[in-house]
């Protein structure tokens, strides 16, 4: 993890009007690195700047200050596409396609042969579960199935580096799920990720290390573990405790000096419940919950 | 009537070419050494040579493959836009057209129809053209599809060449089809008695040359009044004359065919009555002036009172009757045709009647050949027409939006196609008269608020002095504007089958390919730069 495949040098960008004076300094001096094999989270709010970074990673904006080198390579440099996956923030696909034709055209636009973009095809199809809408037009789609889609489309050429722009955007929890399972499978095959979101949730999940941005200007850049990680203060998790136990436990704690601050049960989040529900639904169909029942999570 | 284009001369009109073509050059050169130095500095010129490398760089290299991918991508795109439906447009106007062209030209009764099919197709998708090739890119720029192609390996120069051929290869399929639809139309609807009309008459033109009615040569024959100074007319009874001299006649192919055949026009004027039933007269001599050889063909009625294009023919016998009295004959192939050069000379018999004349009213009508031909020559003129609106309006849309790049494509085909020889005209007559009949634009606005006529000279002040350098530097703009816009006279080619003519290759097609191609280079690498510049996603 220590080659750099992104460098960013004090890069700027400022939107400027019709006569060209400036309107928007959308950046301001961004230098940052991304290295190999890892997940990297851009976040801040909207207007923050994320998106101007990606697209001034990707050559579709040119920088007013600074310096940007991907694998090496100058960002302007049509070369280095040969190696990069992008999706956008909204999959801007050609509607009037089918999901066949569209990893078709793109995988034309690379030195892949008819039968590997034929296999390549049928694998991201399969990998993004499109098997049974593959002839379907894609005005046709959901916008989770558009966003599946523009998966495949920036994976048709195996990159080494993929940017991802707001990649759950759209989805539902099961869609955002398979979405993060696939951003980890990306790097547990060597892949470097670069996403950008504003679903902290979903960064938390996947992101080896983040950068913060805010108005144009890097707050916050570090590992997610270390970032969120409270030193001070130390979490045990046991099975289920009888009212003496606990009570022993504390008399224990305060021993040591140590002052408890709560205890409670842990509770699952939101999306591991949905998940849950869904999959025991699925496996059990006319099944209905009694108030208060919880599904099991054998099925999950 | 067939309106002629200017001659083409192929190796002058490449020079002028690669002479507008680095001039183009060396400006854009200019202004993008100047505009990097104004917008980064020093910084500037080494950001200039790495654009202008990377650009040629992205010029050689381009991938067929590539190509041909975002060329499939349009094709696709229209069918699925349903664009070829064109088609069934085309259907309505073939289904209910012959109602209304029946007996609309009685002199020429096939021609409407001819006409009609080609100026159908010709306006239909000259729009469609323009509509397509202008519009695409900007939409897919605003959708952002194009952001997906762009950030994968696709260098700019193969997206402007795809998106040209895949809007090309539409426009050729659509062709086909109208013209296939067209020509089986023509002849099922052209009637029984006009079918023989469906020809193509391979004229070969000559030079015309008068001498007065003293003998003595001249300029030109007499003005009889009409304001159409087209026609040049011979005083009938006297020694004026009319020749013509056709150059490089194919002989053996005459020879083949048996006999010499002249197609004329000429018109009759009459400064009296006279006969009413008998139609004027010319005679009609054939001459060899290397051999002193002057052999009277025939006298002939001028066409006054008859709509029938076949006796507008003169058939001339192989064997001709010598103007000796020894009673022997005379090869035309071989006496009167010496290096495939034919003087005809042209006299009007009655007396005190005139004989109107122009070049294009007499010619040696070679074989013929078939309209199928000569509606398929003319199918491609139309096509190469398609294809360099395509390369105009692509091109303009990769650094404006549609509708501008529409207005943009629209101007350059009305001017070319329209203005071009009025243009050409008056910078000529600029040229070779250091001045126009009323000066520039800013001269005839104070003509027209002096109340000043065209011909009164300006009187001779500072003001004067001022508009008339502003007016000089508005026709350098006229001269930039005539070299630099295509001229689509040349792929007018609809008159051709219309008038029962072959579409020359020499003189119509040659340069309607070659201007095509010429404009080729130049616009995808302006294409190119507009979008290699352009920040796509800028707000």
């Amino acid at each position: 993890m220590s080659e750099s495949v992104i460098e960013v040098r004090n890069l700027s960008k400022v939107y400027r009007d019709f006569w060209g004076r400036p309107k928007v300094r959308a950046l301001n001096s961004l230098s940052l690195d991304v290295k190999k094999g890892e997940i990297f989270g851009l976040l801040g709010p909207n207007g923050s700047g994320k998106t101007t970074t990606l697209k001034l990673l990707l050559g579709l904006l040119f920088p007013t200050e600074g310096q940007v080198r991907i694998l090496g390579r100058p960002a302007e440099d049509v070369e280095k596409n040969e190696r990069i996956g992008y999706l956008p923030e909204e999959s801007y696909l050609y509607r009037f396609l089918n999901a066949d034709e569209t990893l078709d055209f793109y995988g034309r636009l690379f030195k892949m042969s008819s039968a590997e973009r034929r296999q390549r095809r049928d694998d991201l199809i399969k990998l993004v579960k499109l098997e049974h809408a593959r002839k379907r037009q894609l005005k046709e789609y959901s916008k989770g199935m558009t966003r599946r889609i523009g998966l495949a489309q920036a994976l048709i050429n195996d990159p080494e580096l993929v940017l991802l722009d707001e990649p759950t955007s759209g989805l539902d929890p099961l869609g955002t799920r398979d979405m993060k399972d696939m951003i980890l499978e990306l790097r547990d095959r060597g892949k470097t990720v670069v996403m950008c979101s504003h679903l902290l949730a979903d960064v938390q999940d996947v992101c080896d290390r983040i950068a913060i941005l805010f108005r144009g200007e890097l707050k916050v850049l570090g590992s997610v573990q270390e970032l969120l990680e409270a030193k001070d203060e130390t979490q045990i998790m046991t099975s289920h405790l009888s009212e003496e136990a606990k009570r022993e436990v504390e008399e224990v704690l305060k021993k040591h000096g140590a002052t408890v601050k709560s205890v409670s049960h842990p509770t699952a989040t939101l999306e591991d419940l949905f998940l849950r529900t869904v999959a025991e639904s699925e496996s059990r169909p006319g099944r209905r919950f009694e108030p208060g029942e919880r599904p099991s999570t054998e099925n999950a | 009537m067939i309106h002629e284009v200017p001659i083409f001369h192929v190796d002058g009109a490449i020079l002028a070419w690669a002479i507008v073509f680095v001039i183009c050059l060396a400006v854009a050169l200019l202004v993008g050494f100047v505009a990097s130095l104004s917008a980064y500095g020093l910084g500037g010129p080494k950001m200039f040579v790495r654009i202008l490398t990377g650009g040629l760089r992205d010029l050689i290299q381009v991938s067929p493959r590539r190509i041909g991918a975002i060329a499939t991508l349009t094709f696709k795109e229209a069918l699925r836009r349903k664009a070829f439906l064109i088609g069934l447009l085309f259907l309505v106007l073939f289904m209910f057209g012959g109602w209304f062209l029946s007996g609309t030209d009685l002199d020429k009764p096939a021609k409407p129809y001819v006409a009609f099919v080609m100026t159908a197709m010709s306006f239909l998708l000259i729009l469609m053209s323009l509509l397509i090739s202008c519009w695409g890119l900007p939409a897919d720029i605003k959708d952002r599809s194009l952001h997906t192609v762009v950030t994968k390996p696709v260098r700019r120069s193969e997206i402007v060449i795809g998106r040209m051929l895949g809007y090309s290869t539409v426009l050729t399929i659509i062709l086909v089809l109208t013209s296939l639809l067209g020509y089986a139309w023509i002849r099922r609807q052209v009637p029984d008695a006009a079918q023989n009309q469906l020809i193509a008459r391979v004229p070969v033109y000559g030079q015309i040359s008068f001498v007065d009615r003293n003998g003595e040569p001249a300029r030109s024959g007499v003005n009889v009044g009409d304001i159409w100074e087209y026609r040049s007319f011979i005083e009938g009874g006297t020694k004026a004359r009319a020749f013509w001299v056709f150059e490089n006649l194919n002989v053996d192919t005459l020879r083949r065919a048996g006999n010499l055949r002249l197609e004329q026009s000429f018109e009759a004027f009459r400064t009296y009555k006279g006969k009413v039933d008998e139609e004027i007269r010319y005679s009609l001599w054939l001459l060899n002036p290397e051999k002193d050889l002057r052999v009277l063909v025939d006298r002939y009625p001028v066409r006054e009172f008859t709509t029938d294009v076949s006796d507008a023919v003169v058939e001339i016998p192989a064997e001709l009757p010598s103007s000796d009295s020894d009673g022997g004959t005379v090869n035309v192939f071989d006496d009167l045709m010496p290096n495939g050069k034919l003087v005809v000379e042209v006299a009007c018999v009655d007396e005190q009647q005139y004989l109107g004349t122009a070049q294009n009213d007499l010619f040696v009508r070679m074989p013929d050949r078939t309209f199928l031909g000569a509606y398929a020559k003319a199918s491609i003129g139309l096509w190469l027409m398609l294809v360099l609106i395509v390369m105009i309006g692509t091109t303009a849309s990769c650094f404006v939006k549609g509708p501008v790049a529409t207005l943009l494509t629209a101007t350059a085909i009305f001017v070319g196609y329209v203005f071009k020889g009025q243009l050409n005209e008056m910078l000529l007559q600029l040229q070779s008269k250091g001045q126009i009949l009323g000066g520039g634009t800013l001269e005839s606005v104070y003509r027209i608020f002096t109340r000043m006529n065209q011909t009164t000279p300006l009187p001779e002040n500072a003001g004067t002095d001022l508009i008339k350098s502003l007016d000089q530097g508005g026709f350098g703009m006229l001269r930039v504007i005539n070299l630099i816009m295509p001229d689509l006279t040349y792929f007018n080619t609809t008159q051709y089958p219309a008038n029962g003519f072959d579409v020359p290759f020499a003189n119509v097609l040659l340069p309607s390919i070659l201007i095509t191609l010429g404009y080729f280079l130049p616009l995808v690498i302006l294409g190119y730069f507009s979008l290699q510049l352009r920040e796509l996603e800028h707000k």
